[in-house]
C-alpha cells in the first residue's frame, strides 16, 4: 500500500492541490510605471481568474468546438467500430487476426505523428487526396473555417475505431454461441442473430467506449495543436486544453499559472458533469 | 465497472488540465558559482543557456566555449542548449529564477525582453555594458535595453529584407519593384504567368507584419510612465493596403511560412519572391530544397510601404544576465568575447550584431544566392532599420496578430483587421500585467 499511498500522492494528489492552489493567484506588476518596476507579485485574487474562465467568450467558443466535436465524431466512431466488429465477428470473414490487427494499427501509431500524416494529406498543395478530387472536378479545402473540426474528427475516428473495434470484439466473442444455435433452429438468419442477439449483448462494451470517447474528445489538443500550423486560422484557445496550455505559456492575456489551472480546473468540473450525466442516462436506460 | 471507469476517466481529465500548471519545478542545478567574492586566483563558473541550432557543420557553442575557457582558468563557463520554443524557454527561466537554480546568461529575444524584465527576470548590467558598447550596432544595442537599463548584450539581428530569383525574373520580363504601385503591378503580371513574387505569411505576421508597418513608425511609446498604443499608424495602413491588394488580385501566396505547403511553393518555382527576415537565408535553402540555387539573390526592401525602404527588425535576440547571477561582471566580460566570435556565430546561421569585424558569407549560403556576398547586404540592412519598442507581453499580441491573419489569408477577413485585433489585444494584455496606459 505504502508505494501506492506515495506515487499517488506524488503524481496526483500533490498536482491537483497545487493548481487548485495556484488557481486563486495572478501575476501582475505592482511596482506602477510601465513597466511595472520590473516585478511580478503572485497576487491572491480569490475567485477572479474562475471568473475570468467563465466569462470568457473564448473559453465557451473552445468548449463549443469540443461538443460540436464529440456530437459528431464519437456516434459515428462508435457505429464503424460496432459494424467492423460485427463484420469481423460474423462467419463471413476468414482470417479474423489479420483483420484484427489491421483494423487496430493506426492506434499504434501517436496521436501526434498521426495528425502530422494527415496534415500532409490535407494540404492543398502536396495531397495526393485533394488533388484528386480536384482532378474529378470535386474542389475541397480541409482547412476551410467550417470544415477544419471534420477534419480533426477525421484523424480521431481513424486512429480510435480500430481501438473500439477490440472493445466490441472481445464483448462479441464473449456471447455463448449455444444462443446462435438455438436461433438458427427457430429459424433465424444471419442478420436476425445480429440484430436480436449480438447486439443487446453488447450494449455494456457500446457505453463504456462511448464513456471513454466523450472524455477523450473533451480534451481535444493533439490535432488542433498540429494543425495550427498549416492552419494559422486555429487560434491558441480553439480547445479548452490548448487555452490551458497557452495561458500558461504567455501567449493569451491573462496569462500565467493561475488563470491557466482555473481554465483547467473548470474544464475538469464540465467534464466531470457530462460523465456524470452520461451514466445517469444509462442507468435509466438500463432499469 | 462502469462507475470505476468513470472516476479513472474524470481523473485522466484533471490529471491532463493539472499537469498543465503544475509542472516546472524541475531546475538543472547547472549554477555552482560560489557565493564568496572572488579574489584573483578563485575560479568563477559561468552558466549559459541558449537557443542556437548547432547542428552538424556548424562551429557548436561547446567548442566556441571551451576555447574560452582554455584562455580563462578564472571564468569558467558551461553553455547548455534549450531545446524548445522561445516561449518554453522563458517559463523554464521563469520557475528557475524563483527556484534559485537559473543560468548566469540566456538568450532573449529582442520582442521578449520587455515582457522578461517586466517579469523580475533580468539583473541591471547597465555600468557593465557601456564598456562593451562600441563592439556592437547601436540598434541592436538599444533593443537590450529596457526603461534605459541595459541587461545585456546583442547577438543576431534579423532585418526584413526582399529575396528574389533573379532567372525567373529575367524570364517574365521583370525587376524589383521600387515603388508601391510598381509592386502591386509586377505582382500582377507575375501571378498572370502563374509566378508570385510576394508571399503573404499568417503565422509570421506577428514578427514579419509588425516588423514592416513598425519600420514607418514604432506602436509603443512611453509618456508620463504610461503605455502609448498606437498600432494602427499610417505605417500599419500602408502595409494592409498592399497585402490587401495584393490579396484581392490573387497575386501572393498565403501558405504559413512554417508549413511545407510555403516549401513546395519554393520547390515547384511558383514562389519567386518574398520578404524576409535575414536570418531566414540558411533556412530558406533547406526549404527550397535546391530549387533556383544559383538564381537567388538578395535586396533592401523598396519603397513599398510609404518610409522610402526602411526596413525593421523581424526577430534576432540578444543574451541577457538573469537577475539570480552571482557574477555579472564576469558573465559580461564572457558574453563581450562570445558575442564577437563573429565566424562561429555566422556558422550557426545568424547575422551578427557585432561590428568588430566584417561578416563572410559562408559559401553555401553564396553558392546558392548566385555568389553574392549577402552578409554585405544585410549589413545596408542593418543600418537601415528603424527602432521599435516592444511592450511587455507582446507574445500574446503576435499570437493573436497570427490568427487574425488567417482570416484574411482565406477572404473571412481584412489585412487592416490585423491592427484592430493588435491595438485591442495590445490594451488589453497590459491592463492584466496591471501597467498604465494612456487614455
Amino acid at each position: 500500500m505504502a508505494p501506492f499511498a506515495i506515487l499517488f500522492a506524488f503524481v496526483f494528489i500533490l498536482p491537483i492541490g497545487w493548481a487548485v492552489y495556484s488557481s486563486f493567484f495572478r501575476q501582475i506588476a505592482e511596482g506602477g510605471g510601465a513597466y511595472g518596476g520590473g516585478k511580478l507579485v503572485n497576487k491572491f485574487v480569490g475567485l477572479q481568474n474562475f471568473q475570468y474562465a467563465i466569462t470568457s467568450a473564448d473559453f465557451w467558443t473552445g468548449v463549443g468546438h469540443v461538443l460540436v466535436y464529440t456530437v459528431i465524431q464519437v456516434p459515428v466512431m462508435i457505429i464503424a467500430a460496432l459494424a467492423l466488429a460485427m463484420v469481423v465477428d460474423s462467419f463471413v470473414v476468414k482470417h479474423v487476426t489479420g483483420f484484427r490487427l489491421g483494423y487496430f494499427l493506426p492506434y499504434a501509431i501517436p496521436g501526434v505523428v498521426a495528425s502530422i500524416i494527415w496534415v500532409y494529406l490535407y494540404n492543398g498543395q502536396i495531397s495526393p487526396i485533394v488533388k484528386g478530387l480536384a482532378a474529378i472536378g470535386i474542389n475541397v479545402d480541409f482547412f476551410a473555417d467550417n470544415v477544419v473540426l471534420l477534419s480533426m474528427a477525421n484523424i480521431t475516428t481513424w486512429t480510435f475505431t480500430g481501438y473500439n473495434m477490440l472493445i466490441f470484439l472481445a464483448a462479441l466473442q464473449a456471447i455463448p454461441h449455444d444462443l446462435y444455435e438455438a436461433a438458427r433452429i427457430d429459424g433465424a438468419n444471419g442478420w436476425q442473430i445480429a440484430m436480436k442477439i449480438k447486439l443487446p449483448n453488447v450494449r455494456g462494451a457500446a457505453l463504456l467506449a462511448m464513456l471513454l470517447s466523450i472524455v477523450g474528445t473533451i480534451q481535444l489538443f493533439n490535432e488542433p495543436q498540429i494543425m495550427a500550423t498549416a492552419d494559422p486560422g486555429i487560434s491558441k484557445s480553439y480547445t479548452p486544453m490548448m487555452m490551458a496550455l497557452n495561458t500558461s505559456q504567455g501567449t493569451l492575456t491573462p496569462s500565467g499559472d493561475g488563470p491557466a489551472s482555473a481554465i483547467a480546473i473548470v474544464m475538469a468540473l464540465i467534464a466531470g458533469v457530462l460523465a456524470m450525466l452520461y451514466t445517469l442516462a444509462e442507468r435509466k436506460v438500463n432499469e | 465497472m462502469i462507475r470505476n471507469r468513470l472516476i479513472t476517466g474524470l481523473a485522466a481529465v484533471a490529471a491532463l488540465g493539472m499537469g498543465l500548471a503544475g509542472c516546472g519545478t524541475e531546475g538543472t542545478s547547472n549554477n555552482t558559482a560560489s557565493n564568496t567574492a572572488t579574489s584573483s586566483n578563485e575560479v568563477v563558473n559561468i552558466t549559459y543557456m541558449h537557443r542556437l541550432p548547432d547542428k552538424a557543420g556548424m562551429t557548436l557553442v561547446n567548442d566556441i566555449v571551451a576555447e574560452w575557457n582554455k584562455a580563462n582558468p578564472n571564468i569558467q563557463v558551461t553553455a547548455t542548449k534549450f531545446d524548445g520554443k522561445a516561449s518554453e524557454m522563458i517559463k523554464k527561466l521563469e520557475t528557475d529564477v524563483k527556484a534559485g537554480t537559473a543560468p548566469d546568461l540566456a538568450q532573449v529575444g529582442y520582442a521578449e525582453l520587455p515582457e522578461v524584465f517586466t517579469k523580475g527576470l533580468l539583473q541591471d548590467v547597465s555600468a557593465e555594458a557601456s564598456k562593451y558598447q562600441s563592439h556592437f550596432a547601436a540598434g541592436p544595442y538599444s533593443l537590450m535595453q529596457v526603461d534605459g537599463k541595459t541587461f545585456g548584450l546583442p547577438q543576431d539581428t534579423g532585418p526584413l529584407v526582399y529575396f528574389y530569383n533573379k532567372a525567373e525574373f529575367e524570364k517574365l520580363g521583370i525587376t524589383v519593384p521600387k515603388t508601391q504601385s510598381e509592386l502591386i503591378e509586377t505582382a500582377k503580371k507575375a501571378a498572370a504567368a502563374g509566378k508570385y513574387i510576394m508571399s503573404y505569411q499568417p503565422d509570421e505576421a506577428g514578427n514579419m507584419i509588425s516588423g514592416l508597418a513598425g519600420a514607418s513608425g514604432g506602436w509603443y511609446t512611453v509618456k508620463d510612465n504610461a503605455w502609448v498604443v498606437n498600432t494602427e499608424t499610417a505605417g500599419s495602413k500602408a502595409v494592409a493596403d498592399v497585402y490587401q491588394q495584393l490579396i484581392d488580385a490573387k497575386a501572393v501566396t498565403t501558405n504559413p511560412r512554417w508549413d511545407t505547403s510555403f516549401d513546395a511553393t519554393l520547390q515547384d518555382g511558383s514562389l519567386i519572391g518574398t520578404v524576409a527576415a535575414a536570418w531566414e537565408a540558411p533556412l530558406f535553402l533547406d526549404s527550397s530544397g535546391g530549387t533556383g540555387a544559383g538564381q537567388w539573390q538578395v535586396t533592401q526592401l523598396g519603397d513599398w510601404f510609404g518610409n522610402s525602404g526602411k526596413t525593421s527588425p523581424d526577430g534576432g535576440s540578444g543574451v541577457a544576465v538573469l537577475q539570480t547571477s552571482k557574477h555579472p561582471a564576469e558573465a559580461m566580460k564572457f558574453l563581450d568575447w562570445f558575442n564577437t566570435q563573429v565566424e562561429g556565430l555566422v556558422s550557426q546561421g545568424l547575422v551578427v550584431a557585432a561590428t568588430t569585424e566584417d561578416a563572410k558569407t559562408p559559401k553555401d549560403w553564396a553558392d546558392f544566392f548566385g555568389g553574392q556576398d549577402i552578409m554585405a547586404e544585410f549589413k545596408t540592412a542593418n543600418g537601415n532599420m528603424g527602432d521599435f519598442t516592444y511592450m511587455p507581453g507582446f507574445s500574446a499580441v503576435a499570437a493573436a496578430m497570427n490568427t487574425t491573419a488567417a482570416k484574411a489569408a482565406d477572404g473571412s477577413g481584412k489585412v487592416s483587421d490585423i491592427f484592430s485585433e493588435a491595438q485591442k489585444t495590445s490594451v488589453e494584455t497590459l491592463k492584466n500585467l496591471n501597467l498604465s496606459v494612456a487614455q
